[in-house]
């Protein structure tokens, strides 16, 4: 399925945010930043995450999926665009329904916006902003051969687990080649909250023996 | 100006994808879904076809020049009715239909917050103020479509289906009367200013939509965020519609003032061509939003009583982790039921905030995939 | 619009949203209505960055009306479409609502400024230089000039100063930069630059990075850094801090501020104790080994351990990583150079690379990263306070008959060799400098100790300042020229490889602005040496900057704007038009001395000049952050960057108990701040660290020491003793400065008095602003 995307490596990330000042000069959102980045280890060290829409394939676009006006559109290449401005009624189902968190919501214009992979510079030719400037190529747009030619034998992963379900992406992460077979854990069930073991006191999710089965 | 590859409306909404186990209570499958749209459908127009025949006086008031029209909003009707029984059957839109149709009829919160309701819908629905918050440019253009199209359609549906009528005693003016079906409610002179506007009313509302289609017209043509992902059938050819409609029908106007009917069986058939394919196309395209955009007041009275519920206040659900509002639970429980009707069986990560699983999932990462470069 | 809203008054629209995903804030605080992408008919100048010595190429945007409005990647080798955060905001300067569009003046500090004419401010400029001049002395009046200007200016700066005002005292702010690595250059090899191209980074096999927080000081050269590592290049980083390399290092020694040099001194004890030393090389290369050998026998890991307060088996671990590798590289920054031992630090380095052979060889070699844009032409042509154009020495006659002749004058009107920019600013406290023009710097906020930098500055008779944005600086002068930002002239750069690149023209600049050629060729002609600055532009004065450098070691001559244009960048020295330049030196095995030996230096650590006590048992380091850019004059204007890191902190390890965002004192011998406290666990317990972008009451150099290195005269910014304390409030950072009537763009600042910290020394996390 994959073809020219998006690869993560939040090892490579430095935290540096020129991505998320590159998103906001792009010509289709000028002046609003869509990608977030996250410092994940707060307190321990400075490890950062990008975070872009992954563009869902199966299931395909939850938030296309929950939308009441249907107003999130997949394109044929599988790229989920952003609402249609004219359908959007700014409910929020989207924001909160990603399992990876990536729409945002503008309240007062009832609009939501999210990465749409540059679609104007992409049909140009161009990678999107986030991946053109990104210091480190922790954002690489590409094909995975184009990927691999740069780093030798890098391994990719495009699906996550959320408790019972598994979400598989078209913008994919990068893992170590020993760990290519798994399913990239995308943070449910949440066995940790602030330094605290939560595993077991979670009665709403009940995936935990799937997460045991993964690792 | 780009055009994305075919685009496809996304897949669960539509029939085919809708999940093949059947609910408990109602009935999903596709085939069942376009059934009951049929129904709705033939319903709504057989209502509509008799609406005309009664309003019209059995027809006595009805123009048969305008058979074509009278036509196409039967069609309209059906059309309708069908898209909007299949959006609402599906998962996210019925779940916040019903949601918002429970607010909008409960006595209790009527009561609570009788200016609520007409509150809103005229800050959505009529003054728009959203696309304000947007750009203030394209607010104004909309506000001309939009009164414009609401006049137009004011003044040309009831003379189509022959509820109105305008008759002079004299046989042909200054003085008229109005009649809705058949009853005089108001007598006019065509030569002062209420006559005029009453005979003009159409090309008032032509310039206005005129200005604002040319101005989104333009702003398609030139603003890179409205020319990316932009289609020709769905953006553009709206906008073309409204001009055409708008410019022959001012041409009418001024083929029989300045040319004594000039070119008059012309462009009266390109002005009715015109208008019988927009209000075809309305179901189809970008127009649908007309129809779906009082969700907007549904989904917003839906927020705003389960906020002011009794006693609850301002109680908001909050993120497990970083304990950061989220929305109301009934919001988030509706969303919930809706992730659940979808087979997303993640639903219990709407209980934390997008921030939350974005640092959950790069933890994960940390912790089972690699902690460093390698 | 969140849950604070009073029950009562619920709104109609009552809609929350979880924080990060509402909000948009638009670009730069620039409202996007303003900036629409309705730009067809854009051209794409291409450029480079204003800001690090790694000098990306970038594209400016230019609308149909000639204004410049954005930022489009650029395919230039160097950085390959990268970009960095300052980089990317860096148009938002160019038509900055804060920018100088009129000279000011005053006749004493009490007063406001008030816009003047241009003859105005030039005759009186000039007319206070001719009478403290005429009263003190000609060495009476100093300037101070900066290493972000075009290498063309820095040589006018070094001309201005020697011929027209004919002082002495003439340096720059390249002084805090890199100096210690320029002395150790000279000192070892005979040339000031680094050894190797960026590039070489990618082909080696152990990689050493220095003091240097290459992730957020100069991030597009992380690729460079991956890059090898992708390649199988082990990275062995020395920081204090775990920076953003240092956290995924396979070695990160986290060493005490100030005791570098005792650690590289252990590290090559190991080498000879193993016998990695690569005996050949340094028999056929090298002078002093022998001195060197036996001092590093004083320095066994288990003395140096302690010291540095790393485990000793790191040290035998870096010594056999970096000795065993088939091509070692080492770069490093202002993490050494910033001691009273910065020298001698990067000496420790030097003698590490040569005494494995690493060097002058693909892959193999040594380099220090520049900091400011122009870190390295700056020091090159003259503008410092003892050397000339072409790096050649003020205190060599054949080198000053050289140059009395291309300026043609006579060399007895030469001036003697002056002092460092610190020794200035003590020379103005004892009012030894009565009067000072300042171009392209902003010393109340990049120098150290600013008390004293503050008196000194009050204690001028006359003080003129070159800016384009009003610095802290500017604000406390009595003249401000205003002048272009880099978009609006062209001349030329070095980067951090000594590559010359070329910046281009991309607008005109506005109405009251003017070039800083111009302004100084002005002043010139009023102070009566019109003849020698008749340059109309940047192009005039490379022509006599090539001809000025002919035959030096520093040599531009066979660099040309054209060449420039075609090739992209020409690393000097480059002595004919026909020659390609030199990207890599010492090829041939010799150096630019003239036995072309490498002359190695002995070095013996000592701790820093602070010492430290019951009272003061902390270290306190400074550095930058990702978002901004040296004192910040530039980048605490543009809004995302404010937005991205609002404001300083200080961060402390979690042993001290404090909670993130708690107000803490920082307390030196010289003053005491509150910043919210960063609790991590990346930072020594026994350190804390402040960024120094910031002006008082939140400017770390109101607490560092104004302590010198005695060679390169380098502050040491990087070590003081300090102590923490909890307060009540944290200290707010004040509004950048702007002409009068004119408050600072308040879009841009909307969080700039946010109290937390950031979450990470990054910045803010997206989700995290409000």
């Amino acid at each position: 399925m994959m073809g020219r995307t998006i690869f993560i490596d939040p090892g490579r990330c430095i935290g540096c945010q020129a991505c998320v000042s590159a998103c906001r000069e792009c010509d289709s959102h000028r002046g609003k930043s869509m990608i977030h980045l996250d410092y994940t280890d707060e307190g321990h060290s400075v490890a950062s995450l990008p975070t872009v829409c992954m563009h869902c394939e199966d299931p395909v676009a939850p938030c296309a999926e929950v939308c009441p006006a249907d107003a999130i559109l997949v394109t044929a290449d599988g790229v989920v665009q952003q609402a249609d401005t004219t359908r959007c009624i700014g409910c929020a189902n989207c924001v909160n329904a990603c399992p990876f968190g990536v729409p945002k919501i503008d309240l007062q214009a009832k609009l939501q916006m999210k990465c749409n992979l540059c679609y104007d510079r992409t049909a140009y030719g161009l990678a999107p902003m986030c991946a053109t400037v990104c210091p480190t190529g922790a954002l690489f747009y590409g094909t995975l051969d184009e990927l691999r030619a740069e780093r030798p034998g890098v391994q990719v992963a495009d699906s996550f687990t959320f408790g019972d379900v598994v979400v598989q992406t078209g913008v994919a992460m990068v893992v170590p080649a020993d760990k290519v077979q798994w399913p990239v854990p995308g943070g449910l069930p949440v066995v940790e909250i602030n330094g605290v073991d939560v595993s077991g006191a979670n009665p709403n999710q009940g995936g935990g023996a799937r997460q045991e089965g993964v690792r | 100006m780009t055009e994305p590859p075919q685009t496809a409306e996304p897949t669960t909404p539509e029939p085919e994808a809708t999940a093949p186990v059947p609910e408990a209570r109602a009935p999903q499958t596709p085939a069942a879904v376009r059934r009951r749209a049929v129904l709705a459908g033939t319903a709504v127009s057989v209502l509509l076809i008799l609406a005309i025949v009664f309003g019209s006086r059995l027809l006595r008031d009805f123009d048969s020049a305008l058979l074509p029209y009278a036509v196409a909003t039967v069609f309209l009707a059906f059309g309708v009715a069908y898209r909007y029984t299949v959006w609402v059957s599906a998962p996210g839109a019925r779940r916040l239909f019903r949601q918002g149709w429970r607010s909008f009829f409960s006595v209790a919160n009527f009561r609570r917050a009788p200016t609520a309701l007409p509150r809103m819908i005229a800050t959505y629905l009529g003054f728009q103020k959203f696309l304000g918050a947007r750009s203030h440019a394209r607010w104004a253009a909309h506000q001309l479509l939009f009164w414009g199209c609401v006049l137009a359609a004011l003044i040309t549906f009831p003379l189509t289906w022959g509820w109105f009528t305008f008759t002079s005693n004299t046989g042909d003016g200054p003085g008229y009367e109005m009649r809705i079906w058949g009853i005089k409610v108001l007598g006019f002179n065509a030569l002062n200013i209420i006559g005029w506007l009453m005979f003009h009313g159409l090309d008032i509302a032509a310039v206005l939509v005129i200005a604002g289609a040319s101005y989104f017209l333009w702003r398609r043509m030139k603003d890179r965020g409205a020319v990316t992902g932009q289609r020709f059938a769905y953006d553009l050819i709206p906008l073309i519609a409204l001009i055409v409609i708008s410019v022959t029908g001012l041409l009418l106007t001024f083929s029989s003032i300045f040319l004594h009917g000039g070119g008059y069986e012309f462009l009266a058939i390109l002005h009715m061509v015109s208008v019988v394919f927009t209000l075809i196309y309305i179901p189809f395209g970008k127009f649908f939003h007309i129809v779906q955009r009082p969700a907007a007041v549904g989904m917003q009275l839906f927020k705003y009583t389960s906020r002011r519920k009794d006693g609850a206040g301002e109680e908001l659900q909050t993120c497990r982790r970083c304990h950061e509002p989220i929305d109301t639970p009934e919001y988030v429980e509706n969303l919930r039921g809706t992730m659940q009707d979808l087979k997303l069986d993640f639903d219990a990560w709407a209980e934390y905030c997008p921030r939350c699983k974005r640092v959950l999932r790069g933890n994960a990462y940390l912790t089972h995939v690699k902690k460093g470069f390698k | 619009m969140t849950a604070t809203d009073p029950s009562r008054a619920l709104p109609l629209d009552p809609s929350v949203a979880p924080p990060g995903t509402r909000n948009f804030r638009d670009a730069g605080g620039i409202p996007a209505d303003r900036w629409h992408a309705d730009q067809n008919g854009e051209t794409l100048v291409p450029t480079h960055c204003c800001f690090c010595g790694v000098q990306c190429g970038m594209y400016l945007r230019v609308d149909r009306a000639g204004k410049v409005f954005g930022v489009e990647p650029r395919n230039h080798d160097i950085n390959r479409m990268r970009l960095c955060p300052k980089g990317i905001n860096a148009y938002q300067q160019v038509n900055h609502p804060d920018r100088l569009t009129s000279p000011l003046m005053r006749r004493n500090r009490d007063e406001e400024f008030r816009p003047v004419s241009w003859e105005e401010a030039l005759d009186h400029t000039v007319a206070e230089i001719r009478r403290i001049q005429g009263e003190y002395g000609n060495d009476a009046f100093g300037l101070l000039g900066g290493a972000s200007l075009y290498s063309e200016k820095t040589y006018l700066v070094g001309k201005f100063a020697r011929v027209a005002l004919k002082t002495k005292h003439v340096d720059y702010n390249g002084r805090l930069c890199m100096v210690s690595a320029a002395g150790a250059n000279k000192l070892a090899f005979g040339i000031d630059r680094a050894g190797n191209p960026f590039s070489d980074i990618l082909l080696t096999d152990c990689l050493l990075i220095a003091g240097s927080n290459v992730g957020e000081c100069f991030p597009v050269m992380t690729q460079y850094l991956w890059g090898a590592r992708d390649r199988g290049a082990t990275l062995i980083v020395v920081d204090p801090r775990q920076t953003a390399i240092a956290r995924t290092a396979d070695v990160h020694v986290a060493l005490k501020p100030g005791t570098d040099s005792a650690f590289f001194n252990a590290v090559l004890h190991v080498i000879v104790a193993e016998g990695l030393t690569d005996e050949a090389y340094l028999a056929d290369r090298t002078t002093g080994w022998d001195e060197v050998k036996a001092t590093v026998a004083q320095y066994p890991p288990s003395r140096s351990a302690p010291i540095c307060g790393v485990p000793e088996e790191q040290i035998v671990q870096v010594a056999r990583m970096f000795a065993g590798a088939d091509r070692a590289m080492a770069w490093h920054a202002r993490g050494v150079e910033h001691h009273s031992q910065g020298v001698e630090n990067c000496l420790t380095i030097i003698n590490l690379c040569v005494a494995t052979g690493n060097i002058g060889k693909p892959g193999a070699g040594y380099g220090t990263i520049t900091g400011q844009g122009n870190g390295q032409g700056g020091r090159e042509h003259g503008q410092k306070s003892d050397l000339l154009p072409g790096g050649r020495s003020i205190s060599n006659p054949e080198h000053r008959r050289q140059i009395c002749e291309i300026w043609g004058i006579e060399e007895s009107e030469l001036p003697a060799a002056g002092t460092s920019m610190m020794e200035m600013v003590w020379q103005m406290q004892r009012a030894e400098i009565r009067g000072l023009i300042g171009i392209c710097n902003n010393p109340f906020v990049s120098l150290p100790n600013y008390a004293t930098v503050k008196e000194g500055y009050d204690t001028l008779q006359f003080h003129a300042q070159f800016d384009f944005f009003l610095s802290e600086t500017a604000a406390n002068a009595h003249v401000v020229f205003p002048v272009t930002v880099w978009a609006e002239d062209e001349g030329v750069m070095a980067n951090a490889e000594a590559r010359v690149v070329k910046h281009n023209k991309a607008q005109e600049p506005p109405a009251g602005v003017r070039t800083d050629t111009w302004v100084m060729c002005e002043l010139a002609k009023r102070l009566g040496a019109g003849d020698k600055f008749a340059f109309p532009d940047s192009r005039a004065v490379f022509e006599e900057l090539r001809i000025a450098s002919a035959g030096t070691v520093n040599d531009y001559y066979g660099i040309t704007y054209e060449r420039l244009e075609e090739t992209g960048g020409i690393a000097w020295p480059c002595p004919t038009t026909e020659h390609p330049g030199t990207p890599r030196l010492f090829e041939d095995g010799r150096t630019y001395h003239p036995d072309g030996r490498i002359h190695m230096q002995v070095v013996e650590w000592h701790p820093p000049m602070d010492p430290y006590s019951e009272e003061y048992p902390l270290s306190l380091t400074t550095g930058r952050t990702v978002a901004h850019f040296l004192s910040g004059n530039q980048t605490r204007r543009l809004g995302a960057l404010v937005e991205q890191t609002p404001r300083p902190w200080v961060e402390v390890h979690p042993s001290h108990g404090f909670r993130n965002g708690d107000p803490v004192r920082v307390v030196t011998r010289r003053g005491s701040e509150v910043f919210p406290a960063l609790v991590t666990e990346a930072i020594r317990p026994d350190t804390v660290f402040v960024p120094y972008h910031w002006p008082v009451p939140t400017a770390a150099n109101a607490l560092t020491i104004d302590a010198l290195d005695p060679r390169s005269k380098i502050p040491e910014y990087k070590v003081c003793a300090a102590r923490i304390e909890a307060a009540e409030r944290v200290d707010e950072v004040p509004a950048p400065p702007t002409a009068p009537g004119r408050p600072a763009y308040p879009e841009t600042q909307v969080s700039r008095t946010d109290p937390l910290p950031p979450t990470s020394p990054q910045g803010r996390g997206t989700a995290e602003r409000s």
